[in-house]
């Protein structure tokens, strides 16, 4: 019992970042990272001027970028001339936030096996977005999701919700990424937490209002090396202390943990299958449609590049995640006896989240740890800069052009909004940050994957997939998924009884997302099958040029020409 | 443009090309979707379901390495390979095929001028 309950907490935390547990207080956890004997105090001179050096480059790409960032196409999609080769690594920085290291290998250190579920289950969003949604995405999308919902449908009414959803999922995302920034620097770079937050804070506005996504782009792409080489170095460290073999690492795995043969076995989700099955339609769907990594599809000149950027993409992820199963269990293997990371209490110093960072201590001393926590801070900037990017492109094009000038706005209109939009976020982000110190936001990290899986991925889907939808069924299946799904997180057992302190939960599930997605998909089509407008007779008589589009890119947008 | 969609609709070879890659796609979605939920399911029911009683045992005598682990391993890798796969088709023949309908719905678009 005791083993499920923690996993589901970390379970929760570990599917973004390491903001704090659902059953523990954030709060004394917060303080734990403060107090932490080795680093209180001090700079890690090392960590800090590789990620000064990080910031150099990245700064210097931006100056170059923003000389070439004019329209609102360059701005948004890099004129849609990337190729599949760097877009690949850009969207497999997009899609590893630190969580991807540090959150899987929490988990594995602290449950073993069942940690893995984080990284198996999410990879399979890779080829189901590839099979099902990449081509369809690339011929009918422009800058956003919601150009290609209201290709077909009302433009307004849609892009209202797709736009709000997407600014939901920015901003929930955005202070877990800067509550976890703040914690993990204070922790490993000696430095303050307010000053993390208005270093991401200054960094992201710097990158996108002026380098765009071409600049984001290289961010991404050069964190996306750094994450990977990072992750092969433990990795092959780990492995040469057991003379390259698997067996050997888990075997000292069975030795070190309590659970002993346990932590190679599944079972810590057994008492709630719903639960689990909610978290697993969760990962996949809500991964497949996520609209700060579906954007980079619009950066490629075409479906066949799209194509190739997701194949790309999908190698280094899978990579990626192949690692994990050997850091995780390093990290059993070298940091759980290891009195140099353990408390007085024997506890991991910093919590399980620090356990792929000790374990980098661990293998290649103060160099290692100084790279890998350089490269988790680049990460969490890089990851922020994304979001930002697609925050600020749900402002400028969805609700400034298209829903309140109608589409009238002027190029250099659209890019001006954009900017400050993207200065918003920018502020936004440092004062959320700041606020949401010491709170519990663990419904904030399944907030974003509830909402992609909820509202994203049914109506792209849909639209994409079935002639009879309309615009009012995805405009009340969309708003009354979204509502289930808020309101299922409110009275779950996250928010209802672990922060407002009931006793019982009225939704006894954590994840609601396998309902609510129910709830959207159920919804738009009965109602889109009820309506019999004139509207909705338009909409379905103009299915097949769209289907067409959709398969053979004719009428896309192309690439444009510098 | 939109006079080429219709003429594109119209043409055999476009359903072709529809129905082929709907195929692929499915088969290979279903493929993912069942190893995704496999796994789930195995963390869900282990050791009561029949599914997932193997997944704890170790993969030979005296090993600490286990079937899930490797199945876990081989997954992420058959992904990989599935995506590799589609693209191979996807940007091969399928593409083939569909430069082969734009080029009749254009040839015929010419000749009704």
């Amino acid at each position: 019992m005791n083993r499920q309950n923690t996993f589901v907490t970390i379970a929760t935390l570990a599917l973004l970042g390491f903001a704090g547990t659902a059953s523990a207080s954030i709060g004394e956890a917060i303080h734990n990272m403060f107090t932490l004997p080795a680093n209180t105090g001090a700079i890690n001179t090392k960590a800090v001027s590789m990620f000064f050096g990080f910031v150099l480059i990245s700064l210097s790409i931006t100056v170059w970028a923003a000389k070439r960032t004019k329209s609102t196409s360059d701005f948004y999609t890099a004129g849609g001339n990337i190729g599949g080769f760097q877009n690949g690594l850009a969207i497999c920085g997009d899609w590893c936030s630190s969580a991807a290291l540090m959150g899987v290998a929490a988990l594995i250190y602290s449950t073993g096996f069942d940690g893995l579920i984080y990284s198996v289950v999410p990879f399979g969003a890779w080829p189901l977005m590839m099979f099902l949604l990449a081509d369809r995405l690339r011929n009918l999308g422009k800058y956003t999701l919601a150009d290609i919902v209201s290709l077909r449908l009302a433009r307004v009414p849609i892009r209202t919700l797709v736009a709000g959803a997407s600014l939901a999922f920015v901003v929930g995302y955005l202070i877990v990424q800067m509550v976890g920034a703040g914690t993990l620097i204070s922790n490993l770079f000696g430095l303050n937490y307010e000053m993390a937050q208005v270093i991401i804070g200054v960094l992201i506005v710097l990158y996108v209002a002026f380098g765009g996504m071409i600049a984001t782009t290289y961010v991404q792409l050069i964190k996306a090396v750094l994450l990977l080489s990072g992750a092969t170095f433990i990795v092959v460290a780990v492995l040469a202390k057991f003379g390259f073999s698997l067996n050997g690492l888990y075997q000292a795995a069975v030795d070190n943990h309590p659970l002993k043969t346990g932590v190679m076995q599944p079972g810590g989700l057994l008492p709630d299958p719903v639960n689990a099955i909610s978290c697993g339609v969760m990962l996949i769907f809500g991964g497949a449609a996520m609209p700060h990594v579906l954007m980079r599809f619009f950066t490629v000149p075409d479906a066949k590049e799209a194509r190739r950027s997701v194949a790309w993409a999908a190698t280094f992820i899978g990579y990626f995640y192949l690692l994990t199963f050997v850091i995780g269990y390093g990290a059993i293997a070298f940091v759980m006896k290891n009195p140099d990371f353990l408390d007085a209490k024997g506890i991991i110093i910093g919590g399980p989240n620090m356990a792929a960072i000790h374990l980098s201590e661990a293998m290649g001393g103060d160099l290692l740890l100084g790279f890998i926590s350089a490269v988790a801070f680049a990460t969490i900037v890089a990851v922020v800069a994304g979001l930002t990017i697609a925050g600020a492109s749900a402002i400028s094009h969805d609700i400034y052009a298209n829903i309140f000038r109608h589409g009238k706005a002027t190029d250099a209109e659209v890019v001006k909004v954009s900017r400050i939009a993207a200065l918003g976020l920018g502020v936004l982000g440092i004062v959320l940050g700041i606020a949401f110190k010491g709170q519990n936001i663990a419904y904030l990290i399944v907030l974003p994957f509830t909402i992609s899986s909820t509202v994203f991925f049914p109506v792209l889907f849909l639209t994409m997939y079935w002639r009879r939808l309309t615009t009012t069924g995805v405009v009340v299946g969309g708003w009354l998924g979204l509502a289930t799904g808020i309101l299922l997180l409110v009275v779950g057992p996250t928010i209802w009884k672990d922060i407002l302190g009931n006793a019982a939960p009225l939704f006894p599930y954590k994840y609601p997302a396998l309902f609510s997605m129910t709830v959207t998909f159920v919804t738009m089509i009965v109602v889109s099958l009820l309506d019999k407008s004139e509207r909705a007779k338009a909409e379905l008589a103009s299915f097949d040029d769209q289907f067409v589009r959709s398969q053979t890119g004719l009428g896309a947008e192309g690439a444009v020409q510098h | 443009m939109q006079h080429l969609y219709k003429l594109i609709h119209a043409n055999p070879r476009f359903h072709e090309l529809e129905r082929k890659r709907s195929r692929l796609s499915w088969t290979l979605a279903v493929i993912v979707l069942a190893n995704a939920f496999w796994y789930i399911g195995a963390t869900a029911f282990y050791p009561e379901a029949g599914f997932a009683r193997f997944w704890g045992e170790p993969v030979g005598e005296g090993q600490a390495l286990t079937w899930g682990i490797v199945i876990g391993l081989i997954q992420t890798v058959l992904f990989i390979g599935m995506v590799v796969y589609y693209i191979s088709r996807a940007n091969g023949d399928l593409d083939a095929l569909k430069d082969a309908v734009i080029a009749d719905a254009l040839r015929a678009a010419g000749e009704q001028k």
